[in-house]
């Protein structure tokens, strides 16, 4: 595990690192309650327009783009710049899917600010969240100046979305090719499902 | 009975040719990243554990996962909490075990403070009433109490029926059942019978409190193998950073 986050460090580090300031645990924590309030309200409310206006508060709060580079790791390095931009598109278009085809199983929940400290190059802030007739949660919010406040990872009960999200993206690529290109026709597949 | 042991003798060719697949190569030593990959993921045995992945989902689609979709849907809540609330009560003896050889004295106070509660006013452990009286719930086995103790994972192993270990937990398991005092229960007769039905309850109820996790993730992930792999480790090093934290 220990040699698992060491090697997260670099990338952690070159999301969040453009802004060498990193946000302070207060301000990082007035931010996901704000999110997370802001989030949770629109799911109650349900307006009609309501996958918009989460996609909105996504693209506003969400390193999308930080997070769809540390997914692949060390291929994203060796992709081009063309595909790079595809793969960072299709990603946010896949994340996205992914969120709001699940949002609704959020309505009625609760949410609680836990302590927030900072961890590695940025702020960890805890959270518990609770839906009706479900134990209380632990989620955990990575929150980088990238710039400005933004989410870089939630880690739920213990396990990171990113982490795994890498986990599988690219063990996926080394078995496809070795490039990034076999990760993007697969994205496309999923993107279009 | 003849069914039995050809069961076995499939499952052990299965595990043979298992065996054959073999190890993973090992990347080029001049493509450090590549090889830096390799040692974080720390699964030698992937090509194995891969084909033992696949035999335990189709035996799951096939055996276990019917079953459980029925639980879940035809078996009413309260009876299900109750048979995992009773299930957990069972659990009691291993649990305090480890929480003594972790050094938990806060923990063990718990466990038995449970066990006695549930176990009477809990009507033999169907409600968590202790929960409420401000004991709660927390696991401890022994592949948990060896870690505390500073014995590392090791490379990760895809086991048959258990699913996603590795050395020091698989150890950890023997270790729990020597723990359990079911274990020194005779086999046969009422008595096995009733073991046998606390197993395959057991088996029901794991695998219904999982049933729409693992199904999103075999349809949303690219390799799902892959992706259990790490959601097992991440979760697994949760709880030994829990019980580390723990009095």
């Amino acid at each position: 595990m220990h040699r698992r986050l060491f090697l997260a460090l670099p990338a952690a580090l070159a999301v969040a690192g453009r802004a060498q300031a990193a946000t302070d645990t207060a301000s990082a924590a007035a931010f996901v309650k704000k999110l997370l309030g802001d989030v949770l309200g629109l799911v109650d409310a349900a307006p009609p327009d309501l996958l918009a206006k989460v996609q909105a508060l996504v693209d506003a709060h969400v390193d999308v783009g930080g997070i769809a580079s540390f997914c692949v790791g060390r291929y994203w390095r060796t992709a081009t710049p063309a595909q790079q931009a595809q793969y960072q598109e299709l990603f946010r278009k896949v994340l996205m899917k992914n969120v709001l085809g699940r949002i609704g199983e959020y309505k009625g929940t609760t949410f609680e600010m836990g302590p927030a400290a900072a961890k590695d190059s940025a702020i960890s802030v805890i959270t518990q969240l609770t839906r009706p007739n479900n134990a209380p949660n632990r989620v955990e919010w990575l929150v980088a100046d990238a710039p400005g406040p933004k989410v870089i990872d939630l880690i739920a009960e213990g396990t990171s979305l990113r982490l795994t999200q890498r986990s599988d993206y690219t063990s996926f690529i080394g078995q496809h090719g070795g490039t990034l290109q076999g990760l993007i026709n697969a994205l496309i597949a999923q993107a279009a499902g | 009975m003849p069914p039995r042991s050809r069961a076995f003798r499939i499952a052990g060719a299965l595990l043979f040719a298992a065996t054959l697949a073999g190890c993973a190569t090992p990347p080029p030593a001049d493509d450090p990243d590549a090889v830096a990959d390799y040692k974080a993921t720390n699964d030698p045995l992937e090509p194995t554990n891969r084909v033992i992945f696949a035999i335990n989902d189709g035996v799951d689609t096939v055996f276990l996962k019917p079953f459980a979709l029925v639980y879940r849907n035809a078996v009413p809540d309260p009876v299900q909490r109750g048979a995992h609330n009773f299930l957990a009560n069972l659990g009691s003896p291993v649990i305090l075990a480890n929480d003594i050889l972790q050094g938990k004295p806060h923990r063990a106070g718990d466990t038995v403070a449970r066990f006695a509660i549930n176990t009477t006013v809990g009507l033999a452990g169907v409600m968590d009433v202790a929960k409420d009286a401000g004991f709660p719930r927390h696991d401890a086995d022994f592949g948990q109490t060896l870690a505390l103790w500073g014995v590392g994972g090791g490379p990760y192993l895809f086991l048959p029926v258990f699913g996603p270990s590795n050395p020091r937990d698989g150890v950890g398991m023997l270790g729990d059942m020597a723990f359990d005092p079911l274990t020194y229960l005779p086999g046969t007769g009422d008595i096995g019978n009733a073991k046998l039905a606390k197993t395959g309850l057991a088996a029901l109820d794991a695998r219904a409190s999982v049933l729409y996790e693992l199904d999103k993730v075999k349809s949303t992930a690219l390799d799902p193998y892959a992706t259990i792999r790490s959601l097992a480790r991440q979760y697994r090093q949760k709880q030994i950073d829990d019980a580390a934290a723990a009095h």
